[in-house]
């Protein structure tokens, strides 16, 4: 690990304050908040990121809170993933969260890491976190994935860079209509969570969300809606006791009276460089009841444009299992 | 002049000759040794045991748990450098230019040593090391060295390496290396035509890792002097001070090795090592003590790994089950070393056989020994073929295995284990349950030697005041050895364990094996039991006459009591006869009390999701037989080891190379999956009770044997889908049932 300077501001704007002076700019030198530091630890004792300063947010008051009213769920970005898993409003409206929270890691990761942080997850692409490679995201020339071993890799969205966005809960907060809070240099904004993730061909190759250097996560937002009352986050690993999803599936549905589908949202996870919603698979399920044969349908369909590299070819039938799996599950509750 | 008498001589005891392993570099060889043909109490029967052969727990377990065990990896010495390894990150290359100017002027910086290594024919082989006052300034200054290399090519897959336009791991060198071809092809190509059925097929094992929770390393504490102490993570305490006094330019006997705790080493840890000599050279350079642990990341890419293994098999049978002929072309993949594996048809009668066995090597780092070297690749692939013959000629797997295998233990073991596992469970259909969660279960045997040598020196001293030490200084690998050394001397004594402390782990103290080839318990245990034996007698020699003056065989040591003639002292005043320096008693191997040969069984059952490619392990069971079980706690642990070793190898770890960079992907805890807790199925440990030989024979290579062939045959029951290709993870039955139109069914 490379020597730091730590900082530990009471507030906000001492913070972004903290991560705009003397930044060298480049993304794994630059300053970086730390919360839980559950990745971004791994990733300085690996010295793929050697970041000048470390701006701890925990003295900062009010981001570690969950609040629940009629209409929204909010909650602080330094909110632990226990403390979402464990929390009965978000166990009660949003099973789903709870699900994907419950999914993360280890007990031990749980308890640290934070929700905004597991937002900004670096990838956890091999070559990536291999100091030795410097791939297409950490400023070289070429996506080693791209026709190496990429078991792990997208099956969608790639190019030029293969990697899979490593969070769990993003995907289930996609389908529920999440909306983020940012404080940075120009003040606060609130970004919705299907315009933060940018795939390598659209934003900064070197990023994996709007996010800038400066720019500090401070609450996410979740509407109540009936969605979210019946939403399920199905997670395959290939080690239950710690991995990382080789693909998942978040789903919300809204059934009419008759048992049909009023609304659905699927987005999936481990599949490609951003949270993957498929909006033809939803489109598909409305009106339908969730036959055997609909659920059957509408995993191909929602795996239609996959396009695999030479060893995820495997993703294709295990993701559609998982939406099929996930939707049933959705639908009986 | 008068004559001289000759001299009564005593007559030399009668000697026999036998053979015995000797383990080099953790690979056992059988060397011949003499021994007295005249041997003193035996253990007697396994089950009149006090102590032995009882569940005893871990002597050392409270200060493990509670973290007051101190572990190389702990050591803190005053003035202490901390160093670190610079790596090669190319597959291939040589060294034009170290520049260290700029790394040596960081503060805190002492000594910066270029490698031996002029050609580095891996990604990871060590460059230079530094040492310096922090391991974080160590690790700024590895990055701060400017190598100049010269990339050569690379090759690190063995499919790649075999073509003939592949990059030489050795210069004018080929890749692939006849070692060896046994038996008559031709035969074996005449006795396919008799055979009913033909089975063949192309076998590969991955490359695992030790992945001992103590990464290699030592703390070489010089300052300058004429002597020098070493706390070494190692499987021989006796291994260390030779090579340590050459690197430090000291004589052998200045140099003291110490083993109190050690992490694990499974076969990983014999001898100073390359991390061991760049520790020495920095702590000579510097004249201050030096801690080199490698880190993970470099136990991963430079500290060794299993041999992995490709072979092509074909074997034919009979309708009646006999198998008439095996042909195997084995290929050997030990990265730039030699690679192990058995030869085949291991452990079966298969008729006629024929094989040629070759070393295939990459540019990869040396495999070196692991638990039963060259073992699991062979079964894995021979117990696959034998289950593959005996569904296709409708035959149960289990009454195949016993047509073909005459040892009756096998047979014993085999009964045993259908009926642990509930084997009339199983469907004799593979695939053939209905539903996406398919259950099957599989089964494997083997064997493996176990016995002891005659380097053990053991003493044991008994003070007035009734303490009682043993002292030796072999090693505790987590393997128990402490327990059971107290163990037998308590039992010998008739005290309890907290009445003996044991001193072990220390060059100074008596010598002992290096731990390898599970030789460890069957060479130490028959030389502590003479020794306590011995102290036994001498101890009853001078308590006799307070006792009626008995013959000191008749003195009877139980209970915290020392009796005979129907008088009876406590163990305190028994000791007050000794005199004032107590006794001391010096014990040697005995050959009579050990013994060599174990078999092995295993079963699994598994249940595979076939829509999602998920394997859940179910149950594993395990029957061993080992003569005495010197402590029944720690020879289930033992097997409970070998099971959840296997567990990975057969569904979850795995070295991945990349072709392109010819670097490890996956040096790391995270990308390198082992089992953990929530993988682990029941699993019953049971220990062969059935075996009454009254002699110790080391079990932990065994056990890690037959579990892997249990594991891969119950999946094929389960799925009908034959996996030839460690380990079986979620993606290959996924694009296995996909691709196969006409599934493979019993």
């Amino acid at each position: 690990m490379k020597a730091f300077e730590w900082t530990s501001p009471a507030t906000i704007n001492e913070a972004v304050k903290m991560l705009t002076v003397a930044s060298p700019g480049d993304i794994d030198e630059a300053p970086r908040p730390i919360a839980g530091g559950q990745d971004l630890l791994t990733t300085m004792k690996d010295y793929t990121s050697r970041p000048v300063r470390l701006v701890n947010l925990k003295n900062i008051r009010g981001l570690n809170r969950i609040t629940l009213n009629a209409k929204q769920l909010n909650i602080g970005a330094l909110v632990t993933l226990t403390e979402l898993e464990e929390h009965a409003g978000v166990r009660k409206s949003f099973p789903g969260l709870a699900e994907a929270a419950h999914s993360i890691a280890t007990p031990q990761i749980r308890n640290l890491g934070t929700v905004g942080g597991n937002l900004c997850q670096r990838p956890r692409c091999w070559y990536f976190r291999l100091e030795e490679v410097i791939c297409l995201k950490k400023g070289g020339s070429e996506c080693y994935a791209a026709t190496g071993e990429n078991k792990y890799n997208a099956i969608f969205g790639g190019g030029p860079s293969y990697i899979v966005h490593p969070s769990d809960l993003a995907p289930m907060l996609l389908a529920l209509g999440a909306t983020v809070t940012v404080i940075g240099s120009g003040g606060k904004r609130v970004i919705p969570l299907d315009k933060f993730f940018t795939l390598p061909s659209e934003g900064d190759i070197r990023r994996e969300n709007v996010l800038k250097n400066e720019d500090i996560i401070t609450e996410i937002h979740v509407p109540v809606s009936p969605l979210a009352a019946r939403s399920t986050y199905l997670k395959f690993k290939e080690r239950e006791s710690l991995d990382f999803a080789l693909a998942s599936a978040a789903v919300a549905v809204q059934l009419a009276p008759n048992q049909t589908v009023k609304d659905a949202r699927i987005v999936l996870g481990g599949v490609a460089p951003v949270p993957w919603r498929v909006p033809a698979a939803e489109k598909f399920l409305t009106g339908k009841n969730l036959t055997a044969s609909v659920l059957a349908e509408v995993g191909k369909i929602a795996l239609a444009d996959a396009k695999p590299l030479d060893k995820n070819a495997y993703k294709v039938p295990l993701t559609q299992t998982l939406v099929r799996r996930a939707l049933a599950k959705a639908g009986s509750v | 002049m008068q004559q001289q008498q000759p001299q009564p001589q005593p007559s030399p005891k009668p000697k026999k000759k036998i053979r015995v392993p000797r383990v080099v570099n953790g690979v056992e060889q059988m060397v011949e040794i003499e021994v007295d043909e005249d041997t003193g109490p035996g253990w007697g029967p396994n089950d009149k045991h006090t102590l032995l052969n009882h569940k005893i727990t871990r002597v050392d377990g409270p200060k493990k748990v509670t973290g007051m065990a101190l572990y190389t990896y702990d050591m803190r010495l005053p003035g202490m450098l901390y160093g670190r390894i610079l790596r090669c990150p190319h597959g291939h290359a040589r060294v034009t230019k170290l520049d260290t100017e700029a790394a040596s002027k960081l503060p805190g910086v002492k000594a910066i040593i270029q490698g031996p290594l002029t050609e580095l024919r891996f990604a990871g082989a060590p460059v230079a090391a530094v040492a310096a006052t922090t391991p974080e300034i160590a690790g700024d200054a590895l990055r701060a060295i400017k190598v100049t290399y010269e990339v050569l090519p690379h090759v690190v897959h063995a499919t790649d390496a075999i073509r003939p336009d592949a990059p030489k791991v050795v210069a004018e060198e080929n890749n692939l290396q006849e070692k060896a071809k046994n038996g008559d092809l031709q035969k074996a190509e005449t006795a396919f035509a008799t055979a009913d059925a033909i089975v063949e097929g192309e076998y590969f094992s991955q490359r695992v890792h030790h992945a001992c929770l103590e990464t290699h390393g030592m703390v070489v504490d010089y300052r300058g002097g004429d002597s020098a102490s070493i706390y070494a993570s190692t499987q021989g305490t006796f291994t260390i001070p030779g090579d340590a006094a050459k690197e430090l330019g000291l004589e052998q006997s200045k140099v003291i090795a110490s083993v109190e705790h050690m992490g694990g080493g499974f076969g990983s840890k014999f001898g100073i090592g390359i991390e061991g000599m760049f520790a020495c050279r920095l702590s000579k350079q510097t004249k201050s003590p030096v801690k080199l642990m490698l880190t993970r990341y470099d136990e991963f890419v430079m500290a060794g790994n299993r041999s992995g293994s490709w072979q092509k098999l074909k074997a034919g049978v009979k309708n009646d089950g006999t198998i008439v002929a095996l042909t195997a072309r084995q290929y050997r993949l030990g990265g730039i070393g030699q690679g192990s594996q058995a030869g085949q048809p291991y452990i079966y009668r298969m008729g006629d056989t024929y094989r040629e066995v070759y070393a295939l090597h990459t540019n990869e780092d040396s495999s070196i020994a692991m638990r039963a070297p060259g073992h699991p690749q062979a079964s894995f692939a021979i117990e696959s073929l034998v289950d593959e013959l005996a569904y296709k000629i409708k035959m149960d797997p289990v009454a195949f295995r016993k047509k073909n295998l005459r040892d009756e233990v096998y047979h014993r073991q085999l009964d045993r284990g259908a009926k642990e596992i509930g084997w009339s469970r199983r469907n004799p259909v593979a695939g053939g349950n209905p539903g996406p969660l398919k259950r099957g279960m599989g089964c494997a045997v083997g064997t493996w030697g176990g016995g002891g040598n005659n380097q053990c020196k053991v003493d044991v001293t008994i003070l007035q005041d009734g303490a009682v030490y043993v002292a030796v200084g072999t090693q505790d690998l987590g393997t128990g050895t402490r327990t059971y050394t107290r163990a037998i001397v308590a039992e010998e004594l008739g005290i309890g364990m907290n009445d003996v402390e044991e001193h072990i782990g220390n060059s100074k103290l008596g010598a002992a094996n290096p731990s390898g080839g599970s030789t460890t318990a069957p060479s130490l245990s028959p030389s502590v039991k003479d020794a306590a034996i011995k102290a036994r007698m001498m101890m009853a020699e001078r308590v006799a006459p307070l006792l009626g003056n008995p013959k000191p065989e008749e003195v009877v040591f139980s209970g915290g009591n020392v009796s005979a003639n129907g008088r009876s002292i406590t163990w305190k005043q028994a000791a007050a006869a000794l005199p004032a320096a107590g006794i001391t008693s010096h014990g040697v191997w005995r050959a009579d009390l050990q013994a060599r040969g174990v078999h092995g069984v295993s079963f699994a059952e598994v249940e595979v999701d076939i829509e999602t490619g998920f394997i859940r392990p179910i149950k594993m069971v395990h029957i061993q037989d080992g003569g005495l079980p010197l402590n029944r706690l720690t020879m289930e642990s033992q097997i409970n080891g070998g099971m959840i070793q296997s567990l990975g190898m057969a569904f979850y770890e795995g070295r991945v190379m990349d072709a392109q960079l010819g670097m490890q992907l996956n040096p790391g805890f995270g990308d390198y999956k082992l089992p953990g807790s929530l993988e682990m199925p029941e699993m019953v440990p049971i220990i062969d009770d059935d075996d009454k030989r009254e002699a110790v024979i080391g079990i932990a290579e065994g056990c890690i044997i037959p579990p892997l062939g249990a594991l891969v045959n119950a999946v094929f029951n389960a799925t009908g889908l034959r996996i030839r290709d460690l380990p079986i993870t979620p993606d290959k039955i996924l694009m296995g049932l996909m691709n196969t139109t006409v599934i493979s069914r019993g």
